[in-house]
């Protein structure tokens, strides 16, 4: 694999650390026992819950940039999104899930989030 | 079972023997193929497909096929292929000459991609952190892929996971990719606040679907 590398940085670990084993995923191709079932189920409700998530934050980001909300709309809209990613966190963590664990690949439609 | 490693083109320079390949034929164009075992999907199988594509795109230009793709017999195969025979043909025209090349940054600091939600008091700083994220993303992106994509024949920006700044895979000229790494390295010089992996050569996988 070191022969790959055409430009390594000083810090490479954090590259390494990210990487998913690759057993992992070609299991998750079916994985159907049953103690894994309830997480594969938690796994693909909150995939859809995080993607409506981030795209209600975008389209209030993006209302925000056009200024069309007052400071107290603002401030609201960020008390509730603050409020949904501190939740998120807490369910991945109940499921023992990582951000990128709520991805799917598409395929030739590429990720979902 | 029969497995797909690569389309080429036909006639081509000798199979290596690194494994029992066979080529199926189709009207100038020829898929290379082993018949699969009865083991499962695995990550040394994986390592082992990846292998011999490599082997392949040594002496040849290759449109890698992903591993895992499984057809019935031979014959199976060259129906496949006849079916697309020119949309194939033109997919390896896009690669001849060319390897592809994986760029991935991540800040040197690594932290959470959003605000850590704990330490933010108001709303409307939330929001404010999360339009800042976005945009120093943005920047960091811009600043890399408008170079690097200068020196490719083509190029794909992947969506970045939770930890990277920018992902992207550039289909590079063989005889170009020292110049490409040299670019890199120069732009790893002037953004301190980045780490920046480029790997390759590899088969040009994210070329070979258009």
């Amino acid at each position: 694999m070191r022969d790959k590398v055409l430009h390594a940085p000083r810090e490479l670990d954090p590259f390494l650390g990210e990487l998913p084993p690759l057993d992992h995923a070609l299991s998750r191709r079916v994985n159907a026992d049953p103690e894994s079932l309830e997480r594969g189920l938690a796994q693909l409700v909150l995939t859809i819950v995080e993607l409506l998530r981030q795209l209600m934050e975008r389209q209030a980001l993006r209302r925000i940039d056009t200024g069309g909300l007052s400071a107290e709309q603002e401030e609201r809209l960020g008390q509730t999104f603050m409020e949904l990613d501190r939740r998120m966190a807490e369910l991945r963590e109940e499921f023992g899930l990582t951000e990128e664990d709520l991805n799917l690949d598409l395929g030739p439609l590429g990720r979902l989030l | 079972m029969i497995e797909l490693y690569a389309i080429t083109d036909n006639p081509c320079p000798a199979l290596p023997d690194l494994a029992p390949l066979t080529i199926v034929p189709v009207n100038g164009l020829a898929a290379v193929c082993m018949p699969a075992g009865e083991e499962d999907f695995s990550a040394d199988a994986f390592w082992r497909h990846e292998e011999v594509v490599e082997a392949l795109m040594a002496d040849r230009d290759v449109l890698p096929v992903r591993y895992g793709t499984r057809l019935d017999d031979e014959s199976a195969v060259a129906r496949a292929v006849k079916e697309r025979r020119d949309e194939l043909a033109a997919a390896l025209d896009h690669v001849r000459g060319a390897v592809e090349l994986s760029v991935r940054a991540m800040p040197t600091e690594t932290r959470r991609a959003g605000p850590p939600a704990a330490e933010v008091s108001s709303g409307a700083e939330y929001l404010r952190l999360r339009t800042g994220a976005d945009a120093s993303r943005d920047h960091a992106a811009r600043a890399l892929h408008e170079p690097l994509s200068g020196l490719a024949r083509a190029s794909v920006e992947g969506r970045p996971r939770p930890q990277e700044l920018f992902r992207a895979a550039y289909l590079v000229e063989r005889d170009a990719v020292e110049s490409f790494a040299a670019a890199v390295a120069r732009l790893q010089k002037a953004n301190t606040g980045l780490s920046i992996l480029c790997t390759g050569p590899w088969p040009p996988y994210s070329f070979a679907e258009r």
